[in-house]
């Protein structure tokens, strides 16, 4: 099966993609678990995101709107300007305009680079990301990760014994999202250090 | 008559669903190496790993045992392998770490990966498990690989721990003698299974269900200034709702004159009679921090912890601390708490050992204190 690019998937969970587009994408996602999870995870996102588009100190709506009417009024008063030189034979004006429109072009693009890298840190992408049905924890045998009813464990099979019949390991967990379990092989004497991870 | 038959007909159905199927090598695991790596697969042993259907599940046991060659010139101290199972949790990752190794160049050494994946329906065509080297730590802390896991710097940290008590048992050895060693083991040991431990449930994001009908308050965290520490907290809170705390945060100041990349918070919670245990560690949830000298940055982590004791019953926290227990610079060198530091906090018998006090008391109690001696004679 051929899945679609995740930039197709991230415009789908957007509703960015055109209608013949986004419909191939619903047919593939209704099939694909996979790239359905993708769609999921994408949307999360998406939805977090929203809330970091209105900052306090810098209202970024505001800003596209009153960008957008700049560049409409440019656009008006170039039509202006053209109504009233039509017919003219003024080539070099309109080499001129077009190297104002470079120009302002330039302009924009520079702002745009300047006030995005003045952008607030957003969290972490695992964090926004997050599959909050996964679930790490100690079992007797070893650290699971459980995920929608499927399941990944790391087990401690050749940790010693204590007195009570216990596996001899240590557990730690890492605020992040991890879990370790640690304990002397057996069989080699060497200390392992088994780690699950949430992404 | 009919009722016995049915019983026969559930159990034959059942011992059907659960008869175990053996598992191709080949196509339930993929090992790969660099070309350029350090070490060198010898060989890879699934001899007991094996598939059994549960219901319309089936489960897969893969007992791997690997022997791996150092094939570089310097001798190994660590190695980390990355484990991932895409298929059947894309969400997540493992890793298994043997640290405290001491390889000469050419020399074998064996590392067991014993995994168990529940999935549904029939085992797929492709690779389950693809386990990828992550890293390797040698003797001159210099340090081989991808790194996707952050493992150099927990290696270099788990080394330097190795180092430090080494260093700490051979003071011992010399001042007290053998002797003085014995009884610096048996106090170790003591601390080791005297020590409260806890049972750690961890999910990504909000609040757990199961407490949501809990009052839920913001507590403050209580810190412990290690006067070295080249990082120090400056406050600190948690969500606390019962036996559950989440959304930690941590203000830290750094008050070295090195740009700080890493800081690692020992995270200690106290119940309602006072005990005290090691709940987790608390890292930048960023991967890197970049804090300048003299400048302050916060250490963040949206998680909830849950904690329980004898399987299963809830431990509600009464109180918490915090402490820096791990620091790491721009040029790669790491911070850990001295020995002194740690017996002065009185966080000995709260902390789990290193993994080499670890190592180090499973010689003394395996083989004896000249065993012990003569491995603390090497380094």
């Amino acid at each position: 099966m051929t899945h679609p690019s995740q930039s197709t998937l991230a415009l789908y969970a957007g509703k960015d993609l055109g209608w013949f587009a986004a419909k191939r994408a619903e047919r593939h996602v209704a099939r694909c678990r996979e790239c359905r999870q993708a769609v999921e995870a994408f949307a999360a996102l998406h939805d977090d995101l929203v809330g970091f588009v209105e900052v306090p100190a810098l209202s970024w709506s505001r800003l596209a709107a009153e960008m957008k009417a700049n560049i409409r009024l440019g656009l008006a008063a170039g039509e202006c300007v053209r109504g009233g030189l039509s017919g003219a034979p003024l080539g070099w004006i309109s080499g001129m305009r077009a190297a104002v429109a470079c120009a302002g072009m330039v302009v924009l693009v520079a702002a745009g680079l300047l006030l995005e890298r003045s952008t607030p840190p957003a969290p972490p992408v695992a964090a926004m990301g997050m599959d909050e049905s996964m679930v790490l924890r100690a079992t007797a045998s070893g650290i699971e990760l459980n995920q929608g009813g499927q399941s990944m464990s790391l087990l401690h099979v050749r940790a010693a014994q204590r007195p009570g019949g216990q596996p001899d390991v240590t557990y730690s967990a890492g605020a992040q999202g991890s879990m370790r379990a640690r304990y002397v092989d057996l069989d080699t004497g060497n200390v392992t250090i088994n780690n699950v991870y949430v992404q | 008559m009919c009722n016995k038959l049915a019983i026969l007909f559930v159990a034959g159905v059942a011992a059907l669903c659960a008869q175990d199927m053996p598992l191709d090598p080949y196509n339930s695991v993929k090992i790969n190496l660099p070309a350029d790596s350090p070490l060198t697969l010898i060989s890879a042993n699934l001899g007991e790993s094996h598939a059994s259907a549960r219901g319309s599940a089936v489960v897969l046991d893969l007992n791997m045992a690997l022997t791996l060659r150092n094939s570089s010139q310097s001798r190994v101290r660590g190695v980390t392998l990355l484990v991932a199972a895409q298929e059947v949790t894309p969400g997540g990752k493992a890793s298994v770490t043997v640290p405290s190794l001491d390889v000469a160049p050419g020399q074998n050494f064996p590392v067991r990966i014993d995994l168990r994946l529940l999935r549904p329906g029939q085992v797929g065509g492709g690779p389950l498990v693809q386990v990828n080297l992550d890293g390797v730590l040698f003797q001159d802390l210099s340090f081989y690989g991808p790194n996707r896991l952050d493992s150099r710097r927990s290696m270099t940290a788990w080394e330097m721990e190795a180092q430090r008590d080494r260093k700490y048992f051979k003071a011992i050895l010399a001042t007290r003698g053998p002797e003085g060693l014995k009884q610096a083991m048996l106090e170790s040991i003591a601390r080791q299974s005297e020590r409260p431990s806890l049972d750690v449930q961890v999910s990504r994001g909000g609040r757990a269900v199961t407490s949501a009908a809990v009052p839920e308050h913001r507590a403050q965290f209580a810190f412990l200034r290690f006067p070295d520490a080249p990082v120090e907290p400056v406050d600190g809170w948690a969500e606390i709702a019962g036996n559950e705390a989440r959304n930690p945060r941590i203000d830290v100041r750094n008050r070295s004159s090195e740009q700080v990349l890493h800081v690692e918070i020992g995270w200690i919670v106290t119940d309602r009679q006072g005990t005290q245990y090691m709940a987790a560690s608390l890292p930048n949830a960023e991967p890197k921090l970049y804090l300048p000298p003299g400048s302050s940055g916060r250490v963040v982590q949206d998680t909830s912890l849950r904690f329980s004791k004898n399987r299963g019953e809830p431990v509600p926290i009464a109180g918490m601390t915090g402490f820096v227990s791990q620091v790491e610079f721009a040029d790669g060198k790491i911070w850990i708490p001295n020995r002194e530091a740690l017996a002065g906090a009185q966080l000995l018998g709260i902390l789990a050992p290193s993994p080499e006090e670890e190592r180090l008391t499973d010689l003394y109690r395996k083989k004896g204190p000249k065993a012990l001696v003569d491995e603390l004679s090497k380094f």
